[in-house]
């Protein structure tokens, strides 16, 4: 039989191996505490290796997690809104600096890439630059723009946008927000408003895979406060196996749609749960 | 001190300590120690050596007469927090010579540009006459950026959203703000990590040709201990001498800047503390010792 003892041993090199890669502490050891609940009492022929049958158990607990995330076929979703209304709108919130505007560039690029019409919506009117580097994208990419300029009201920028949807401009609107702390209410109140305007198909919240415990509180705090029906992490080329991703999963119990693995505009990958336990428990 | 203290005396209460502390509950205080640092952020490798150095200095120096044994722990590892962060004091950065020269570097959207702005405005209040230049040709949008801020605080401004070439760039906004008699000429640099190979090899002549009186490392509160990685290989390109802590306003501990701070002989200057030019604060060791301890 497997005790506690057992499990407890693995655990703790394992909950401390799981925090460098990044995952949070709390989510570690409630992930082992998860493992220990479903493997206590199971019993183990005399001859197998008990450190063996708990990773292996461990792992399997971790693909469950994954899989009961779910999975957004983000072309199916566009392609039926689409069908439906004519339209599909995205909304992107997360954190200051944690890639936000760049992923809304990859996004639109490969959207235009499969032949829709695009818009993208400067609803960041607040930080210096934001425009213009929006704008950059946009027409980069052969996307159209919507911006009212710095200061406006984003919730207004954002149902600009949602218009040429409604119109039949424009098949697939992409809004990009201002990057907030979860800690200041207002900005907050301000993202529900976004929402609550754009009535968006999607919300995808944009982390930064560097990010540590913190992953815990503005995962939290952005899906309790706004919500979102999954996440997009960057900076996956950045030397670090992403332990967020996991923290943030465990919190929301909401998939990773896509990685960013560099600045270009190419530098986006559909999230592979296989490939991201095998880097992570390499 | 006092608060810090108190502080402190809560964690240790938590674990309900009796007022022997022997070797059990010494070894049980750590492990709460550690906790405390690993849910703030510090690398795991450093965690384990300042424990380490903890428990042997409780065990083996004299401990002063009138102090109980648990205020004793308390100030040593208090000791040791503020030490990794470079000491008690914080010494504001000599401006000389003049005109002075502060590049900023980091990883993609740490916070530079925005720093660049709030670094600015601090030296503009004080007196100087600020310069900024935009050296970063990679990001778009990053010259409207900067110039945007320039314009906000008041200060000149170098840039140029045609040239590519950020050294030559960099050389140019160096001389014209001299010039016009900047006595502070601040540098943003675009944003890279230590695998991208060209964009390190870039920052090193970006040293090399424009010595800088001063490399600022700007970090990013959030993320975590992976960024001491970051920092060592920064530390081998550009011998950065301190470090700006940005988006201390969230959430987070800042234990990854904490142990970017020790892979390095840097210390840190300023903090973060929001988006607005105006929040930046001189950096306080024992107030960042406290919020990384979680109190
Ligand atoms: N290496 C790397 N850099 C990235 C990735 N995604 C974004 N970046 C960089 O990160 C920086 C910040 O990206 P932005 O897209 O401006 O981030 P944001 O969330 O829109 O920032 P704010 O609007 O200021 O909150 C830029 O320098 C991007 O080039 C990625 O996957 N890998
Ligand atoms: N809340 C908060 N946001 C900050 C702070 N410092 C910077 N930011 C925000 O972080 C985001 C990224 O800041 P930037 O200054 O563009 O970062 P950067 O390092 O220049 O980015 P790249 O040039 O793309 O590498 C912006 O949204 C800033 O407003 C801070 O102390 N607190
Ligand atoms: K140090
Ligand atoms: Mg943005
Ligand atoms: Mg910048």
């Amino acid at each position: 039989e497997l005790d506690p003892k057992a499990v407890e041993e693995v655990s703790s090199t394992y909950v401390l191996k799981l925090v460098e890669e990044g995952v949070a502490l709390e989510v570690a050891e409630s992930i082992f505490r998860d493992l220990s609940e479903r493997i206590s009492g199971k019993k183990v022929g005399r001859l197998e290796n008990k450190k063996e049958i708990i990773l292996k158990e461990f792992r399997r607990l971790l693909e469950d997690l994954f899989s009961q995330a779910g999975k957004i076929d983000i072309w199916q979703r566009t392609a039926e809104a689409i069908r439906q209304k004519g339209y599909f709108t995205i909304v992107f919130l997360g954190p200051n600096g944690h890639g936000k505007t760049t992923t809304v560039a990859k996004l639109a690029n490969l959207y235009k890439e499969k032949g829709y019409r695009v818009t993208i919506a400067a609803a960041d009117t607040f930080r210096a630059g934001a425009i213009e580097q929006a704008q950059y994208w946009a027409s980069k990419i052969g996307a159209d723009f919507v911006s009212l300029g710095y200061d406006a009201d984003p919730a207004a920028v954002a149902y600009e946008a949602v218009k040429r949807g409604e119109k039949g401009l424009s098949q697939v609107v992409l809004i990009d927000t201002a990057g907030r702390m979860h800690t200041k209410k207002n900005l907050m109140d301000e993202m529900r408003k976004i929402v609550r305007v754009s009535q968006p198909d999607l919300k995808i919240f944009v982390g930064d895979a560097l990010v540590g415990n913190d992953a815990v509180e503005q995962a939290k705090t952005f899906y309790n406060e706004v919500g979102f029906d999954g996440s997009i992490l960057t900076k996956f080329d950045a030397d670090t196996k992403g332990g967020a991703a996991l923290s943030i999963v465990y919190i929301t119990r909401k998939p990773i749609i896509f990685v960013g693995v560099g600045q270009g505009i190419r530098d986006l990958k559909e999230f592979d749960p296989e490939w991201y336990l095998e880097m992570l428990l390499d | 001190m006092e608060s810090f203290k108190e502080g402190i005396l809560q964690v240790v209460s938590k674990i309900k300590s009796s007022v022997l502390l022997d070797t059990k509950e010494l070894d049980s205080i750590i492990r709460e120690l550690q906790r405390a640092l690993l849910k703030a952020d510090v690398e795991v490798k450093l965690v384990l050596e300042i424990s380490e150095r903890i428990k042997k200095r409780f065990l083996e120096e004299e401990h002063p007469p009138g102090f109980s044994k648990k205020d004793v722990l308390i100030k040593i590892l208090y000791d040791e927090l503020v030490n990794l962060l470079g000491g008690e004091t914080t010494e504001e950065l000599a401006i000389k010579p003049i005109p002075y020269k502060i590049m900023l570097v980091g990883i993609e959207g740490s916070g530079k540009t925005t720093t660049a702005g709030k670094i600015a405005n601090y030296f503009k209040k004080k007196g100087y006459r600020v310069g900024l230049v935009a050296a970063d040709t990679y990001r778009p949008g990053a010259y409207d950026q900067l110039k945007m801020l320039a314009e906000s605080v008041g200060v000149m401004f170098y840039g140029d959203p045609q040239e590519r070439d950020a050294v030559s760039l960099a050389k140019k906004g160096i001389e014209t703000l001299e010039k016009a008699g900047a006595q502070i000429i601040i540098i943003d640099t675009a944003g890279r990590h230590k695998d991208e190979n060209s964009l390190m090899e870039e920052v090193k002549v970006l040293y090399r040709e424009l010595k800088p009186n001063s490399v600022f490392l700007v970090v990013d509160a959030t993320q975590g201990s992976a960024v001491a990685r970051q920092a060592r290989a920064f530390r081998e390109a550009v011998p950065y001498g301190y470090v700006v802590v940005s988006k201390m306003d969230g959430s987070a501990k800042g234990g990854g800047a904490l142990s970017a701070v020790a892979a390095s002989n840097a210390r840190v200057l300023f903090i973060g503390v929001g988006e607005k030019i105006d929040d930046l604060e001189p950096f306080v060791p024992r107030k960042f010792v406290a919020r990384l301890l979680g109190m």
